[in-house]
């Protein structure tokens, strides 16, 4: 059950490969599963593009295969899966298993100098479990009458059995019922392992900040998930034995009638925790990205901890101001616009440190540092144009308009996409023993920043212009017709971005298997994790380390000139 | 009591720590979910308008007191198998087994109150409070059977002695499990009878 026994090595593939209770190679299966998953959302996300550039039009390539009914055309019914589904599956089969399954597996006991999870088992059954979750949501693409069409948020009365009679609701309820439980189990599971295995002498003050980032990530996972999960079953109860918790008495035959409004609060109570579960652990990564390849200690160590623990406990105390227009009372809203600004205090914090890290670094411009200085940038977009939101007076008129749209995708999408890839490319190395290629990563890089910042920028424009979200055509509506253009450069730009992560897929693919062998310690830093031999051994460390140092320790003085890192496991030289 | 943990294997000690906190966690989440149950109850309750309605077949409170008594006495026999345990005194099963059937007591009579109601004619698409009576019972219910399983699983690791010295962790983590889904009865109990 604890992860500080060396255990004997599994040798049945089986053991080793599926059924794996290493934390390794759980973390490689999150890693191509939520791979996966993002390119599915991302093809999707190219046939949303598609349909508001050129409505009524079939789609090119790949539209005959997928839509032979309609010859390729988008019908209003699949255009609503799309985005319901693009949405779904980018927040939980991709970033979600990206981020912490992947790499909250991979980081947190080489980080903290442990053998393994804590509970290697319940970690291997968190894997199985969102799997299953995401075979229930790719099945329910192919029930009759389709996928879920109310939206990711999947509001009542749109998500209940007035608004969706098919199957495939039912299973979109069951699906993000089961990848909140593989969610829970493994923020339970990080938990305890950051509290209970870290080697002598990691204290909390040497804590890399990736892994504070995930340590607070879990704490969200785990108090925020079962909200949902909660809110789940209600809905299938009211979809499958037709109890009236979410449907209103004007809409209910016979007895009953609910609060759809409800369904809003609880998933909101999740929703917003959740953009913070997303984005804590691409802080994290670029807390420490920065640092590592500026060549100079992280700054504000603390005060990055604090910020990032002030988000976490903010964050439960803001989600009101997705609902300004429910007709929420004034004075709860006004609450809830103050404490949504509160929340950006703290998150300037951060930013201030970063650029502090950066300024008179010794930068190296390294794949994985383009994608960390690519969070702030992203990042920085996406969070000033929250205070529009987070206002009611300005909300109320921008309130489910592109620019919403524009906004998330900018900060949660777009930096927790960024994360990934610097995260990726970061530990490549120590993954699979192999370089990926510069040139190829830098191309994918400025092709995709610019494209990407492009496109949502267009969205602010056309938002604040008056186009609303989830509309199927665009052009049917006369004082609309104007931002036609946009739409078009919008799409051309995606396109443009959709391609150049084929670069990415080439160069991940061909480095994992034909890529030039790297060093032990490629970026030269401190961390336990960049310590151990390539491959990593099963059980991690042979002997437990003692840690003297902290996690940034560059350019130290006491270093002299030969080198200006040094282990976690070293004193420095007095 | 500590001084018997104390007295194990200094790795046993550690596993016993880690393994009620990995629990701990574990209830902490469920809380938040049976949270948001009960926010929805309460936001719920205001629509019934007059509560507990009126002219209709309700549940029947004495039944539901004596089920209420029935889950308390077996909390608080685990409870009572758990200290022997960590004092190392022998005799755990008996008052194990002895929970484990007051809590198959507590599940008849559950039956028993859901198939009344239904009896009556009140079904669980007749009206929100139907709608919450059954809903949030089932939801009760789905945690008592997987609290029932894990006491029958136990009590056959405990008579074939298959647990070694993950045996107090795994005792008391069942046990904790199950006086949660105690004390969540207990406000479903409230809420629907008592206030």
């Amino acid at each position: 059950m604890s992860g500080d026994h060396i255990h004997p090595e599994p040798t049945s593939f089986l053991s080793k490969y599926v059924f794996s209770h290493d934390h390794k190679v759980i973390a490689k299966q999150f890693m191509w599963f939520g791979l996966i998953w993002l390119g599915i959302g991302g093809i999707m996300a190219m046939m949303i593009r598609w349909q508001l550039a050129n409505p009524g039009m079939p789609v090119p390539a790949i539209g005959e295969f997928l839509f032979p009914r309609t010859n390729g055309v988008l019908d209003p019914a699949t255009y609503n899966t799309l985005f319901t589904m693009h949405g779904t599956i980018m927040i939980f089969l991709g970033l979600t298993p990206l981020m912490i399954g992947a790499f909250g597996n991979w980081c947190i006991p080489l980080m903290i100098g442990a053998r393994d999870m804590i509970f290697p088992l319940l970690n291997m059954l968190s894997f199985w479990t969102v799997f299953v979750g995401g075979c229930v949501g790719f099945y329910s693409l192919f029930v009759p009458m389709g996928a879920n069409e109310a939206g990711w948020t999947s509001y009542a009365t749109l998500s209940t059995t007035v608004g969706a009679q098919g199957l495939g609701e039912t299973l979109w309820a069951v699906a993000v019922f089961l990848i909140g439980a593989s969610s829970i189990m493994g923020g339970i599971n990080y938990m305890t392992t950051i509290i209970r295995l870290r080697a002598p002498g990691m204290t909390w003050g040497k804590l890399p900040l990736t892994v504070w980032a995930l340590f607070l990530t879990s704490v969200l996972n785990v108090l925020f998930i079962p909200v949902i999960g909660s809110a789940m079953i209600l809905l299938f109860l009211d979809r499958a034995v037709g109890t009236s918790f979410f449907t209103p008495a004007s809409l209910m035959q016979g007895g009953g009638g609910g609060d759809p409004i409800l369904y809003q609060h609880l998933f909101w109570i999740f929703g917003h925790p959740e953009v913070y579960i997303l984005i804590l652990p691409a802080w994290g990564f670029v807390c420490d990205l920065l640092s590592f390849f500026a060549r100079k200690p992280a700054f504000g160590y603390r005060a990055s901890v604090g910020a990032m623990t002030a988000v976490t406990v903010l964050s439960a105390v803001v989600y009101g101001h997705h609902m300004f227009t429910t007709g929420l009372s004034p004075m709860l809203g006004e609450s809830f616009m103050l404490l949504t600004m509160i929340i950006s205090v703290p998150a300037e914090i951060l930013f201030f440190n970063w650029l502090h890290t950066l300024w008179k670094g010794n930068l190296r411009l390294e794949v994985p540092m383009l994608w960390a200085i690519g969070v702030i940038f992203v990042f920085g977009l996406g969070g000033l144009t929250g205070i529009y939101l987070a206002t009611i007076g300005t909300d109320i008129f921008l309130h489910d308009t592109y620019f919403v749209v524009g906004h998330f995708h900018l900060t949660m999408a777009a930096s927790a996409l960024f994360g990934t890839f610097g995260a990726l490319t970061f530990w490549f190395p120590k993954m699979f023993g192999r370089r990926m290629n510069q040139t190829l990563g830098k191309i994918h890089f400025w092709g995709t920043i610019v494209p990407l910042t492009f496109v949502f920028c267009l969205m602010f424009a056309m938002g604040y212009a008056g186009m609303p979200r989830r509309y199927f055509d665009h052009t049917s509506a006369e004082w609309l017709a104007d931002l036609q253009h946009m739409n078009k450069m919008a799409t051309h730009a995606a396109f443009l971005l959709g391609a150049v992560q084929l670069v990415f897929v080439y160069n991940f693919i061909k480095s994992r298997f034909w890529g030039p062998v790297a060093e032990e310690n490629p970026w030269e830093v401190g961390t336990l994790d960049w310590s151990m031999p390539t491959p990593v051994p099963y059980y991690n460390f042979k002997e437990i380390p003692t840690v003297h140092t902290g996690p940034h320790e560059f350019s130290h003085p006491a270093l002299g000139e030969d080198r200006d890192w040094i282990p976690m496991t070293e004193k420095l030289p007095t | 009591m500590r001084a018997a943990v104390l007295n194990l294997p200094r790795e046993d000690a550690a596993t016993k720590v880690n393994a009620t906190l990995g629990m701990v966690f574990f209830i902490g989440s469920w809380a938040m979910a049976f949270g948001a149950i009960f926010l929805s109850f309460l936001v719920l309750r205001q629509r019934v308008g007059v509560w507990p309605p009126e002219g209709i077949a309700l549940p029947s409170f004495p039944m539901a007191a004596v089920a209420t008594a029935v889950l308390l006495a077996s909390s608080a026999l685990l409870h009572l198998a758990v200290k022997r345990e960590e004092s190392d005194q022998p005799g755990i099963q008996p008052l194990w087994i002895a929970g484990l059937g007051l809590g198959v007591g507590f599940a008849a009579l559950q039956g028993w109150l859901w198939m009344d109601l239904m009896g009556a004619g009140r079904l669980p698409t007749s009206g929100l409070y139907e709608s919450l009576f059954y809903g949030l019972t089932w939801i009760h219910a789905v945690h008592v059977v997987i609290g029932l399983l894990s006491l029958v699983w136990a009590s056959v690791g405990l008579k074939t002695g298959r647990y070694g010295s993950h045996r107090l962790s795994t005792v008391s983590n069942i046990a904790i499990f199950w006086h949660f889904v105690d004390v969540v009865w207990i406000v479903l109990f409230l809420g629907f009878f008592v206030f």
